[in-house]
């Protein structure tokens, strides 16, 4: 008997009975299985971290570290691996416990070498299965990006090409065109280019669904980006008469994360700030940290949104109703794009709003372990 | 500029070149299309433009820079390598970015670059300029 194909790593034993361990191996070697055994989790767990084992047999009661914790341990290193618990305490309450801590089976002692052939073939199939229904899940995943980038591109260069027709006509005949058919063309041409922003949205959001945009992990200051940020937005701060104000410490240490998402992700929390604004109104950005973790914080003076909207603005396509979104465009996807990029670097994002009093978003994201 | 200057426009889009033709020839230009990276070629080699208005040319992006590095850089092209070459792009992004280049090899770069939408007043006066040059 071979081990399929598809097999990552060797069937990892953990017991502290030294002739348990000789007769776990010689029965899954005979079996065909690639084995390795260990009197303990810790050394276990490293083993299971280098090669990425799949399928642990571990005991539950041992000196140490116990058989739960291994297995808590084994699956914070791969979620999907399947672990088979041994005891020779067998109760309900420890077969019980096993499973809640994500034990696929449990065999108690004694058992026969064709017993627990039994329960590790049946383990190796559900790890397959594992395995199988994950690759289909991304297939899916991968055929619904590529069919949203392809309409999006579909959609985009027509578009585009509207867009430059109407601004060559606007500047050639701009001055020679009846009042009103300026008007139309300067409808035509803004609507042109929202539908293209919705577009670039839809593109970003489905990188971001596809977990292609946030890809690499480094340390991010973000008393290096706040400036550059709130820099690139200037001009519309000025137009909407909005002072911006960075309280980023010089000293705030770094979030692992990807630059150019964390850049966006910013942008669009700096954007949201500015345009939500009332005319004399202030954007601050702050940032704190504790042991672990780094917030910062964007907030606004505007009008703030109503309590039973908040916890719809992170919602794709949601724009809150009525007097906060009046009268601003926006394609009611830069909170969605900002949620999944906190999420994505494991970290999330807050809001704290009053009506009338403004609106604050928080990302918290993991400190950089470097420092 | 004592004769008309001579402009060629390599695109795949239609309707971009339609557009961007009626916009030269508004500001007095003569202008030439070339529908594809060979056929620009072609245009470039045979007429000897003033200048060049060349996409990047998203089905391909490979196609806009094959044309800017042959005209630039191969022997054929000789005499055509001086003229001024304005690359614009649909695509929000440095060029660099786009095409990583190892380091040490210097990206080829057009004499401007701009991206779609088109800031037309900024479009016209840097081909103006150029052709002043």
């Amino acid at each position: 008997m071979t081990r399929p194909a598809e097999s990552t790593g060797p069937i990892i034993v953990i017991d502290d009975d030294a002739a348990m361990r000789r007769a776990c191996e010689a029965a899954l070697t005979r079996a065909g299985y690639a084995v390795e055994v260990f009197a303990d989790g810790p050394s276990g767990l490293k083993r299971i971290e280098e090669a990425g084992a799949g399928l642990i047999v571990v005991d539950l009661k041992m000196p140490g570290m116990g058989g739960m914790e291994v297995i808590k341990r084994a699956k914070r290193l791969n979620s999907d691996i399947v672990a088979i618990v041994i005891t020779g305490y067998p109760t309900i309450d420890t077969a019980v416990e096993a499973m809640k801590t994500g034990a696929y089976d449990f065999l108690p002692k004694p058992f026969t070498a064709e017993e627990l052939r039994v329960i590790i073939a049946r383990g190796e199939e559900r790890r397959l299965l594992a395995i199988e229904a994950k690759r289909l899940r991304e297939e899916r995943r991968a055929q619904a990006h590529k069919f949203i980038t392809f309409v999006s591109h579909q959609l985009q260069s027509p578009l585009g090409a509207v867009q430059q027709y109407l601004d060559v006509l606007r500047y050639q005949a701009g001055d020679s065109m009846p009042e009103q058919h300026r008007l139309w063309i300067d409808r035509s041409a803004k609507k042109v280019t929202e539908m293209l922003a919705i577009i670039g949205d839809w593109l970003t959001i489905s990188k971001v669904e596809g977990g292609r945009l946030a890809t690499e992990r480094c340390p991010v200051l973000w008393q290096e980006l706040t400036p550059e940020i709130l820099e690139n937005h200037a001009t519309v701060a000025e137009s909407h008469q909005v002072t911006t104000i960075d309280e980023v410490p010089a000293d705030c240490p770094p979030v692992i994360g990807d630059a150019i998402a964390l850049r966006m992700l910013l942008s669009n929390l700096v954007v949201n700030a500015v345009k939500y604004n009332k005319p004399g109104g202030e954007v601050r950005v702050k940032a704190e940290a504790d042991q672990a973790e780094v917030s910062l914080s964007v907030s606004d003076t505007g009008r703030g949104i109503a309590s039973d909207q908040q916890e719809h603005v992170f919602e794709e396509f949601y724009r809150a109703a009525g007097g906060s979104a009046a009268g601003t465009t926006g394609t009611g996807m830069g909170l969605p794009i900002c949620k999944k990029i906190a999420e994505e670097l494991d970290g999330r994002i807050t809001l704290d709003s009053r009506p009338d009093e403004g609106s604050t978003f928080t990302v918290i994201l993991p400190r950089s372990p470097t420092c | 500029m004592s004769t008309t200057a001579r402009i060629l426009i390599i695109d795949d889009d239609e309707d971009y070149r339609a557009s961007t033709r009626a916009l030269l020839e508004g500001e007095g230009y003569e202008v030439s299309e070339g529908p594809s990276g060979r056929e620009g070629l072609a245009a470039a080699s045979a007429q000897r433009p003033d200048l060049i208005v060349l996409d990047i040319m998203m089905e391909s992006p490979v196609e806009g820079y094959s044309v800017l590095q042959a005209l630039k850089f191969h022997d054929e092209y000789g005499e055509a390598s001086s003229i001024p070459i304005v690359m614009v792009s649909s695509v929000q992004q440095d060029p660099a970015n786009l095409f990583p280049m190892a380091d040490g090899v210097d990206m080829i770069t057009p004499d401007a670059y701009f991206t779609k939408p088109l800031d037309i007043p900024t479009f016209l006066g840097c081909v103006k300029r150029m052709l002043e040059k």
